[in-house]
């Protein structure tokens, strides 16, 4: 039995979707509530949900933010894609300029030392965070422009 | 919507009425703190219950007001929402801030 149902969950065809934004940081809200949306309908507990959002918002600031210098008129797009039994990817794409530095470079989580504050960075998270959170996370550039691969396990 | 401030006892409690401190509000939210310190508040409260979601550039606003205040006040955060407190968490950045269940325990000196 256990393995007929282990075939049956092995069949399920991941879903995908596919979001839209114009590239100003006051849209980024819209994917974050779709991605909740999504999140929703697996396993993920509520404090892990509050995490993808997270990551997804960073990384579609980051875009915004870094990829197009803060230009609006451009698009981000997300791809949401759903095997509810294994695991949730989430894919940023952009068309500006490309990371300059590996991930591996952004990826340390600077500690602050509460007595220097030469150590209270007010920016440079966003990466580190993803990092942290995410299982996995890949970065490729090309020709047709930049994508953000975040994937979080599921049950 | 947006911030506003108030004087209780010695200090200047910030409402932030926001559901989102996030890359979007940080540069509004940064330019209010900023007045606010250059009015000569110096001892701040912010009142995070309204906030349930804070990405790392509202962190870093309220960070980078932190560092306006060059070592000469505070600022003290008070009724965080879960999430919020997961960002500061992960971040370690509840080294730097002290953080209170609630603005009465920031004015009474009580710790969450």
């Amino acid at each position: 039995m256990s393995s007929v149902l282990q075939g049956q969950s092995e069949d399920i065809k991941p879903q995908c979707i596919t979001l839209c934004i114009d590239s100003q940081l006051e849209d980024t809200v819209l994917v974050a509530m779709a991605v909740r949306g999504v999140c929703g309908m697996t396993s993920l507990t509520a404090e892990e949900i509050n995490r993808v959002e997270l990551c997804v918002v960073e990384v579609v600031n980051n875009a915004i933010e870094h990829a197009y210098q803060g230009r609006p008129n451009e698009t981000v797009e997300v791809d949401v894609m759903l095997n509810p039994t294994r695991s949730l990817e989430i894919v940023v794409r952009d068309c500006g300029t490309p990371m300059s530095k590996p991930l591996s470079a952004d990826a340390e989580m600077s500690v602050p030392d509460p007595t220097n504050p030469e150590t209270w960075l007010s920016s440079g998270r966003g990466i580190p965070i993803v990092e942290r959170l995410m299982d996995e996370i890949r970065y490729e550039s090309c020709e047709d422009g930049n994508a953000f691969h975040m994937i979080r396990q599921l049950g | 919507m947006g911030y506003s401030n108030r004087q209780e006892a010695d200090k200047t409690v910030v409402e932030i009425d926001e559901a989102r401190l996030d890359a979007s509000q940080a540069t509004p939210f940064r330019d209010y703190m900023t007045d606010l310190i250059s009015q000569g508040q110096r001892d701040l409260v912010l009142d995070l219950s309204q906030v349930d979601f804070m990405d790392s550039s509202g962190l870093g606003a309220i960070v980078g007001a932190l560092k306006e205040l060059n070592g000469d006040g505070s600022i003290q955060l008070a009724g965080p929402q879960k999430s919020v407190n997961d960002l500061f968490d992960l971040t370690c950045m509840d080294k730097i801030f002290t953080i209170h269940s609630s603005v009465n325990d920031a004015l009474s000196g009580g710790i969450q």
